[in-house]
């Protein structure tokens, strides 16, 4: 099993599918980095070569950003938001959503799952 | 939409010249705004603002990481006090 970028570990997919395991590597960023590499997208990862996967790991090592680095690099930037106490940093403390959008109905995303409010209008036809 | 680059980034003339003669006499009172549209740029840094907000004034001091961010950002128009707790369960039926 190959092991490219840290311990992510893909599998006996195609490596165009597997490399997208990586956080931070989705689909147009895996073709782009085979495109680079001179590699077959259709190839197993499994049979690749020992120096292929070595090229793919050093053009995602030195041209992107990916696990804890990218998750390190949001989690700064949120970070800052709520530092500076504006706006969208508010909303990030809250858990609401940070780009202007409705919150009177969905926004589940970013709220979770509906608490329910008991004696609320149209709880009662809820329970019937 | 993000506003075009081309345009350069919205600062609120009047704010700018008010920042600038306070930097050049050195005075330290806040700058009273109501241009909540209004960027903040690398000059603003170091200088007290109060930002109106629809009612009253909100103290901004600029850093540099609010560079880039809009006056009205820090200086929030809505106060919500939470929703009212009603008795739990307790309600009868």
């Amino acid at each position: 099993m190959p092991r490219i970028a840290g311990v992510d570990i893909p599998s006996q997919k195609r490596i165009d599918v597997s490399l997208r395991y990586i956080y931070g590597i989705g689909a147009t960023l895996s073709q782009r980095v085979l495109e680079r590499a001179g590699i077959d997208p259709a190839k197993r990862a499994g049979t690749l070569s020992e120096d292929e996967v070595s090229r793919i790991a050093g053009i995602i090592e030195t041209s992107h950003v990916v696990e804890g680095q990218l998750r390190r690099q949001i989690a700064q930037n949120i970070a800052r938001l709520r530092d500076i106490r504006c706006y969208r940093g508010f909303r990030h403390m809250k858990g609401l959503p940070v780009r202007g959008q409705r919150t009177r109905t969905n926004a589940r995303t970013r709220k979770g799952p509906r608490k329910t409010v008991a004696g609320k209008k149209g709880v009662k036809e809820m329970q019937r | 939409m993000s506003r075009s680059t081309k345009k350069g980034p919205y600062v609120d003339e009047g704010v700018y010249r008010k920042v600038a003669a306070a930097k050049h006499s050195g005075a330290r009172a806040p700058i009273r705004v109501w241009n909540r549209a209004c960027t903040i740029v690398p000059e603003f840094v170091g200088v007290n603002f109060e930002v109106h907000n629809g009612r009253a004034f909100a103290k901004v001091y600029v850093t540099e990481d609010m560079v880039g961010h809009k006056l009205g950002e820090f200086a929030p128009t809505r106060t919500f006090k939470g929703h009212t707790a009603r008795a739990t369960s307790a309600a009868p039926k």
